[in-house]
């Protein structure tokens, strides 16, 4: 087996399923903060993300309006930035979610 | 909303934890305060929430915080892309060209789009360096043309031999040169924003 190019396709197929991961569980409409949603995501799915690579991810989603964030001060002093799925992300990810299953009844039927 | 520091109990720690933070600020200094300040708080929340929920049962401080960071990961790479999706979001709101220059370097590798947006930009300090040039020597830089044959703007002499006679600009070689520089500035400019809107 050729490990490394396994390797390099588990990594690449992570990357591209992060933003299906973080949308999906956005989608009940709870708030989470970007620790928080890292440890569902690990609770979840036993997928260990680069934590950092989070960021940049939730950005790209803001930007997009799939999500909204907003800072809440904290008795710590150091605020929390919450995110919530938008109604476009809702819809995004329901689209998303028909793809993926399609996508593995054909791969299943391989 | 202000950035508050992480209090630490060993003086190691909070060694190590400044040192993290020096190198965030020093990887998005290039953005202007209000998203450095939102990158830092965030990172910094992060760092703190993982502190406080992921108690160190009898771990060392030092060791906690050190797979923290190590988790989080080295902030000169995963901060990368953030950083310059966001110079690209200010450099085409603000129309300065320092920005949009800076925004453009930092997402050459992100598409061919980008490289041609750099070559465009490129162009555009070739109409101003032309202006400069044909100050300095006014008989040898024009636009010379002579149909199927001279197409040429810039500089031209080759073993004494000038093409002035094909030049067709003049005096209005400069005043040109200006309208394209300013010309191209919108366009490139505009077209950057309108990828930038049509990507969401």
């Amino acid at each position: 087996m050729n490990e490394d190019f396994t390797t390099k396709w588990i990594s690449q197929l992570k990357k591209g399923t992060l933003s299906f991961l973080v949308l999906s569980i956005l989608k009940d409409g709870k708030e989470y903060y970007g620790y928080d949603l890292i440890n569902e995501i690990k609770k979840r799915t036993q997928i260990d993300i680069a934590e950092g690579t989070l960021y940049p991810l939730m950005n790209r989603l803001k930007k997009e309006e799939l999500v909204a964030s907003k800072w809440v001060e904290q008795e710590s002093g150091i605020p929390r930035k919450y995110y919530t799925i938008s109604t476009l992300g809702l819809h995004t990810v329901n689209e998303m979610k028909t793809y993926w299953d399609s996508l593995n009844t054909t791969i299943n039927a391989i | 909303m202000k950035f508050k520091e992480i209090a630490f109990r060993e003086s190691n720690s909070k060694r190590i934890y400044r040192d993290y933070i020096a190198r965030i600020q020093q990887a998005i200094k290039t953005l202007n305060a209000a998203n450095q300040q939102e990158i830092l708080l965030e990172i910094n929340s992060h760092i703190y929430e993982s502190l406080m929920s992921n108690p160190d049962s009898g771990r060392e401080e030092v060791a906690h915080l050190l797979d923290i960071l190590e988790k989080l990961g080295q902030p000169e790479v995963f901060l990368k892309p953030l950083v310059a999706e966001k110079k690209l979001d200010e450099a085409t709101r603000t129309f300065n060209p320092f920005q949009v220059i800076k925004a453009l370097v930092l997402n050459i590798g992100n598409g061919i789009s980008y490289i041609i947006f750099a070559v465009l930009y490129l162009l555009l300090f070739g109409f101003l360096f032309l202006i400069g040039a044909k100050l300095i020597d006014p008989e040898n830089v024009g636009f010379f043309y002579r149909a199927n044959d001279i197409f040429i703007l810039g500089y031209y002499r080759s073993y004494g031999v000038t093409h002035l006679e094909y030049e067709k600009l003049g005096n209005w070689f400069i005043p040109v040169m200006l309208v394209l520089t300013v010309l191209f500035y919108f366009m490139i400019t505009l077209l950057l924003r309108l990828k930038r809107t049509l990507k969401s």
